[in-house]
């Protein structure tokens, strides 16, 4: 495939910057824009099929703000509608393999930023956009078979596909607030990190993000499907034997099978007894903190020393290698968000700790009545100091009513 | 000639259990033999002789050429492995003896139990000792007792190469990685040492932008230059200017590593630029003072001074010119010897040295004229040019200097400030000219008077940064490490290694530079008018340009591969060589880029590399190194064992990393084949498609259309093809017949050949 | 006889036989069974006159049908002027395959018995050719160059005019096709 612009995925992450700018899609200061893949039926969709709605790159004048809709219609015998958002997500990631192309945020808010180089160098149509998106998805995914994509710069156009957009938003919105472990059939695992750490397993599930906080439920469901013997793989649940810290019979035997015997008892969502194994690349680290009996989050980038004296690197060295440590989880910083979060050691009621930054990033998922009673570096940066404000806020480890 | 257990155990303090003690502490010679073997049936040494005779001992000359054998019964192959390891042997003594004055002038300046602290960011300060030693080094004590070690292995190893030794190339190559291996070790030692004992920056990445180029010295102010390798008596000089507010008076600048490591001590002070320049710069006669401290140093400093008028202070007992030792008399003293009675001296005391120099440019800097020529005068120099081309002839860098030199006389100005670019500033040619042609001074006027920016060296990498990497980089999903080290004879100017440096950057490689090569990145400027180091961030991360520092500083580049396999995937790394270096050489993507190297201790830093498992690309010069270590992709042994079946993997050919030690003759060929050397057996199918893309649209920008014929070779499933290829590459593959095969677990040749390592260490 | 380049000065026995009549040149390489001609990137760097240097050695392949190997580089511009390469190994990798006498060589035919270079980095080849003077005593090197190569077992005198360069690659191309 030949384009104007190189592709590759040297390109993600790079960033358009004012000076470099020729014209934005998108973005803060415009209304309409929107951004959907949909699943169809075979027959709906006419592979490669390049759609422009409204004036194109080369017709735009430079230095301007413009609306956009982008849609991108797949098709394939084996897709099913869980996997849209993962297609969906799929537009960012190619478009930023697109030199001179930045594209960030998602659905309706949307936003592309084309430099001045790129255009020079002959990206003037969005046509070639759409090109390196039928180029790239059956590729990279080969149970897709077809794919049309409609670029809309018109601004009617784009308001007018707005609502029905929407509507496919809050229905996805919908299934994931219902799915929870109970109701989904499968689990799925992924085992990718086996190549640094040989006997680690992720067990993924719709409440529990991968601790490298890249794979979620619909991604390991997604993956599984496209290879079969790849790193991702089905999960089946079995019995559940311990509701509290959640362990499943048939997670179990999984884990006993992909670890090569090393760990047989998996508890989902407990630090505790048998907690799952980290592989060395989580985000973030949940640690028990025995003087408290309390759990504190510690985040990679945070580049101090936690409240119990261990920066970052130490405490990673403690529990990274595939194996089980009692006291111990690497994990995905979402997870703090899922409703079973720590769900067998009391939630984020039995967390005292966690850095600032993230904190303010989980606002929204943590009880007003615990946000005040979590310690950030900036209240205590030792365990001594981290009692005293525990008892001052009357955090509920510490009249042990947290569960 | 078995080791004492106790012994050995009270050197690296066993008692002290931070880690089981593993299998080979305090390895000699044959503890190690049997990997070093290992590697050599995969990688087999590959000799280019460049001389045919043998002149070692008294029974010669003896010709061996082609099959024939010395009076000792030596043939060609193993003349060229004993050559090799005498030249590591040097290049190890160079760094040993560095670290060793180093250390001991520390530790008579701050105690032997002076804490080593390499701040928060580094808890696994020395992962090469630890790994080789089993000694995790506290104080500055035990890093003296690290050169012990070494001091101990480098007298067998010499003992080696006496006539009547060893017998077998092989032998001798075991011998030349152990060499590189204690290298490394001694290069550790050596700049931790200095990091502690002088404070140099440690757990930062951005450290500062220091001013590069001979256009950013001030010629208005006193100029020292140090030359060199071993900063302490230039360190000294900047004391001496803090403590008595002479610093803005005073220019201090440096050529070589002793450069590299007085920014790291003070951001004022200035990089003249690499060791090419040498001879130039001295030429220019900016520099009131010149400091010779050790290793690749010109010979003739003290006759270039004197024709420079700069004066001269010798301070290393490798380099004493025959010169007047001084070191006991007094300062003033000596200040007047060489101010009023003109004379050059040798001073072994790095504090005395370093408050001298200061004074003395202060004293001589508002009698001297310093100016760089300019055209008209240069014009009429090279008027006299018969153009005989004599000069050409005598180029090590094959440049056709006389015609430059001819057109310049005509008024051509460009010819020859290519020229500059490309060349050495040797003499070489000027010895020849019968014309006597100063042809370096005429060069003064057309070399740039450009300012140039270069990020101060940083030292170890973080272990946290380690941390955010490992997974993307034993993945694969950052494509590789790319490390541009050693000296600065380029086959085609500074250019060229800017060039390489920025083309992996910008494809999200971590990209390292020490030396010579991190000053040469840093005299190219991009349309913006930035240098590399401008460019990009100084993190160790996908598209991250770091300085680590000086030579020694190479050390920390081997560190950090250690560190992904010991602090990331947890492998014991206490006395375990072997299973780091397998699993270095398995699944760490790590290439190095020694495009200039010409000294010894270069080939003994590449060898030493090499035994870790990372292959080195040199550039052309280094074919008279006079040996590789090669693999033939189709034929070789690249037979695997899946470590978590422990089943030998007999079908699976995949020749990665293909070579451990090789000549590239381009800079494009170069760029391609290093992005292959990238590819490690371990890397996952997305990992591996990264470095595929990488690899394939390189080979297309540098190589024409279609495919590397070597493409097959690393596709094991259809997941491993880039997505950006598919298609075609897909109908390639069927085109050729390739077939399907499984990708290996945990890849290692552990227990493939005898070896004391223990295979469930890397379980 | 001195090479151009003092680098390249020989310190041995056995140095280069000087071929200086191109009929006689190309008489041995109609000799060879399985020649193998070796281009280096000065093909693509250089000119001689206004002509490429690559499209003289060109010529000369097409002439004695001789098998290309094309290192470093140079594989782009063939590619670009529409000539395939039989192999595009770089130089040090032809090199170290030439040495093993049981290698089937660029065609599969067996080794070569006969190998030519052009365009070579000087003091890389030269650092070649002692390697395959040593270790490969089953084939014969030419050093098809006119910087003159002592390590080669024939080599050109040193030709400074380029007038007289292309005059021996025309006389070459000429003998190689009668
Ligand atoms: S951490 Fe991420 S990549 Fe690693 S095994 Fe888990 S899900 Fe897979
Ligand atoms: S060491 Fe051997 S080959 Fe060399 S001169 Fe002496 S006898 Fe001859
Ligand atoms: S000084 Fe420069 S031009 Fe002269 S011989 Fe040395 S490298 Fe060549
Ligand atoms: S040797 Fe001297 S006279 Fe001859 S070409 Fe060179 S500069 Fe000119």
């Amino acid at each position: 495939m030949k384009f104007n612009v190189e592709v590759g995925p040297q390109f993600e992450g790079e960033r358009v910057r004012k000076d470099d700018l020729y014209i934005e899609f998108g973005g803060p200061k415009v209304g309409a824009k929107v951004e959907l893949a949909t699943i169809k039926k075979m027959d709906e969709v006419e592979h490669g099929k390049i759609t422009i709605i409204g004036p194109d790159i080369g017709d735009l004048a430079e230095g301007g703000s413009y609306p956009l809709g982008v849609q991108v219609e797949v098709a394939g015998p084996e897709l099913d509608k869980d996997m849209e958002p993962v297609f969906e997500r799929r537009i960012h990631q190619y478009c930023n393999y697109i030199e001179g192309f930045m594209h960030s945020a998602q659905r309706n808010d949307v936003w592309i930023r084309i430099s001045k180089d790129a255009v020079k160098k002959g990206l003037t149509s969005l046509e070639e956009v759409g090109k390196v998106l039928v180029y790239l998805y059956p590729s990279e995914l080969p149970i897709i078979e077809k794919v049309a994509v409609t670029f809309i710069t018109d601004s009617k156009k784009v308001e007018e596909f707005l609502p029905s957009a929407l509507t496919v938003y809050k229905e996805r919105d919908e299934r994931v607030k219902g799915l929870t472990e109970e109701v989904v059939d499968e689990f799925y695992g992924c085992t990718l990190c086996q190549s640094f750490a040989p006997t680690h397993v992720c067990i993924i599930t719709p409440e529990r993000v991968s601790l490298c906080g890249a794979v979620n439920w619909f991604d390991g469901r997604a993956a599984s499907k496209i290879d079969p013997y790849g790193p991702q793989f089905v999960v089946e649940k079995g019995e559940l034997l311990d509701a509290n810290t959640t362990i499943y019979s048939k997670v179990n035997e999984v884990v006993a099978e992909k670890s090569m015997g090393a760990s047989s008892v998996f508890c989902l969502h407990s630090v505790f007894g048998n907690p799952h194994t980290s592989c060395g690349c989580f985000e973030s680290i949940a640690f028990y903190i025995p003087e408290v009996d309390g759990v504190g989050i510690l985040t990679r980038d945070f580049s101090g020393e936690s409240v119990n004296g261990s920066p970052f690197s130490t405490m990673a060295g403690e529990l990274s290698g595939g194996k089980q440590v009692e006291g111990y989880i690497g994990m995905g910083v979402e997870y703090l968000r899922s409703p079973k979060f720590l769900k067998g050691d009391g939630g984020l009621r039995r967390v005292v700790w966690m850095p600032k930054v993230v904190k303010e990033r989980m606002k929204d998922s943590i009880s007003p009545e615990m946000f005040d009673k979590i310690a950030t570096e900036e209240h205590a940066k030792n365990i001594d100091e981290l009692t005293e404000f525990l008892n001052k806020v009357k955090h509920p480890v510490m009249s042990g009513e947290f569960s | 000639m078995s080791k004492n257990k106790e012994e050995t155990l009270k050197i690296i303090k066993g008692e002290d259990a931070w880690e089981p003690v593993g299998p080979t502490p305090l390895p000699d010679i044959t503890d190690l033999r049997n990997w070093s073997m290992r590697l050599l049936k995969t990688y087999k040494p590959f000799y280019a002789p460049f001389c045919d005779l043998c002149c070692n001992c008294t029974y010669g000359k003896c010709d061996l050429t082609a099959g024939k054998k010395g009076a000792c019964g030596i043939d060609i192959a193993t003349h060229q492995a004993r050559w090799v390891l005498m030249q590591c042997c040097m290049g190890l003594s160079a760094h040993g003896a560095h670290g060793r004055h180093l250390i001991d002038y520390l530790i008579n300046k701050h105690g032997k139990d002076y804490k080593i602290d390499l701040g928060l960011q580094v808890d696994v300060e020395a992962p090469i000792i630890r790994t080789v030693m089993g000694l995790k080094p506290e104080i500055l004590g035990d890093l003296r007792t690290v050169i012990e070690y070494v001091e101990r292995g480098l007298i067998h190893l010499v003992s080696s190469t006496h006539t009547g030794q060893e017998g077998h190339y092989l032998d001798f190559e075991n011998k030349s990685l152990h060499a590189g291996m204690l290298d490394l070790l001694a290069m550790e030692a050596a700049d931790i040492a200095q990091i502690a004992g002088y404070n140099y920056p440690t757990s930062i990445a951005d450290t500062p932008l220091v001013e590069l180029g001979w256009g950013a010295i001030d010629k208005t102010k006193p100029v020292i230059l140090a030359i060199g390798h071993n900063a302490a008596p230039i360190n000294a000089t900047i004391d001496y200017l803090q403590n008595n507010n002479l610093e803005d008076k005073v220019e201090v600048c440096g050529i070589c590593c002793t450069a590299h490591d007085v920014t790291r001590r003070s951001d004022r002070a200035k990089v003249v630029g690499h060791l090419a320049r040498q001879l130039f710069f001295i030429r220019c006669g900016i520099a009131d003072v010149i400091i010779t401290d050790e290793q690749c140093v010109r010979t003739d400093v003290p006759e270039e001074a004197t024709r420079a008028g700069a004066s001269l202070i010798a301070t290393s007992d490798k380099i004493c010119y025959g010169l007047e030792d001084v070191t006991e008399k007094e300062i003033d003293e000596i200040v007047k010897m060489i101010t009023e009675e003109k004379k050059q001296v040798l001073i072994l005391d790095p504090d005395k040295a370093g408050e001298v120099a200061a004074r003395v440019a202060i004293a001589i800097a508002p009698g001297r004229k310093k100016e760089f020529i300019n055209e008209k005068t240069a014009m009429k120099l090279a008027k006299e040019c018969n153009g005989c081309n004599l000069c050409s002839e005598a180029c090590p860098n094959l440049l056709s200097v006389g015609k430059s030199v001819k057109e310049f006389a005509d008024g051509e100005v460009d010819k020859l400030s290519e020229t500059f670019k490309l060349c050495f500033t040797c003499g070489k040619c000027e010895q020849k000219c019968p014309k006597n042609i100063p042809i370096i001074k005429i060069m003064q006027a057309v070399a740039t008077k450009e300012t140039y920016k270069m990020r101060s060296g940083r030292g170890p990498i973080h272990d946290v940064e380690i941390r955010q990497v490992g997974s993307p980089i034993v993945l694969g999903t950052i494509p590789g490490i790319v490390a541009f080290v050693g000296c600065s004879n380029y086959p085609k100017g500074d250019k060229e290694i800017a060039e390489m440096m920025d083309e992996f950057a910008r494809r999200k490689y971590i990209v390292v530079a020490s030396g010579c090569a991190a000053m040469a990145a840093g005299m190219v400027k991009d349309k913006e008018g930035k240098t590399i180091w401008e460019k990009y961030p100084p993190g160790f991360e996908a598209g991250g340009v770091l300085n680590v520092g000086s030579c020694v500083a190479n050390s920390h580049i081997a560190g950090a591969a250690i560190k992904v396999a010991n602090i990331f995937a947890k492998l014991p790394g206490r006395a375990n060589y072997e299973c780091i270096a397998d699993y270095i050489l398995n699944r760490v993507g790590a290439c190095g880029v020694a495009w200039g190297a010409y000294s010894q201790k270069a080939l003994a830093i590449g060898t030493g590399f090499n035994r870790w498992g990372v292959p080195v690309v040199l550039g052309p010069h280094s074919a008279k190194y006079k040996r590789l270590y090669l693999s033939r992709k189709e034929e070789d042994d690249w037979n695997i064992m899946d470590g978590r079946t422990e089943k030998m993997m007999d079908e699976y050919v995949e020749p990665a990393p293909e070579h451990l030690a090789i000549v590239i003759e381009s800079k494009e060929r170069a760029i391609v084949s290093i992005a292959k050397y990238c590819i490690r057996r371990n890397d996952t199918p997305v990992g591996r498609q990264i470095k595929l893309n990488h690899y394939i649209a390189l080979y297309k920008k540098y190589m024409g259309e279609g495919f590397p014929d070597d493409l097959h070779l690393f596709i094991r499933k259809p997941t491993d093809v880039p997505m950006f290829f598919k298609r075609e590459v897909m109908d390639y593959l069927k085109k050729i017949g390739w077939k399907p095969r499984q990708q290996v677990g945990l890849p290692t040749l552990i227990n493939t050949y005898p070896t004391k390592a223990n295979i469930a260490d890397i379980k | 006889m001195k090479p151009y380049w003092d680098v390249n000065v020989l310190t041995g026995t056995k140095t280069a036989k000087i071929v200086e009549d191109p009929v006689q040149w190309a008489s041995i390489i109609k000799k060879s069974i399985r020649p193998l001609y070796i281009l280096g990137p000065d093909t693509v760097d250089r000119n001689i006159g206004d002509k490429l240097f690559l499209e003289y050695c060109l010529d000369v392949a097409k002439a004695g049908n001789l098998p290309i190997c094309a290192t470093a580089h140079v594989r782009k511009k063939m590619s670009e002027m529409g000539v395939e390469t039989d192999s595009a190994y770089d130089i040090i990798e032809i090199i170290n395959h030439l040495k093993d006498p049981e290698w089937q060589g660029v065609r599969k035919e067996g080794n070569h018995d006969l190998i030519m270079f052009t365009g070579v980095r000087c003091d890389l080849a030269e650092r070649g050719l002692a390697t395959l003077k040593h270790f490969a005593p089953h084939l014969k090197t030419m050093a098809l160059c006119r910087f003159s190569h002592p390590n080669a077992d024939f080599a050109l005198p040193v030709i400074r005019k380029d007038t007289k360069w292309q005059e021996y690659f025309d006389g070459l191309v000429a003998n190689l096709i009668n």
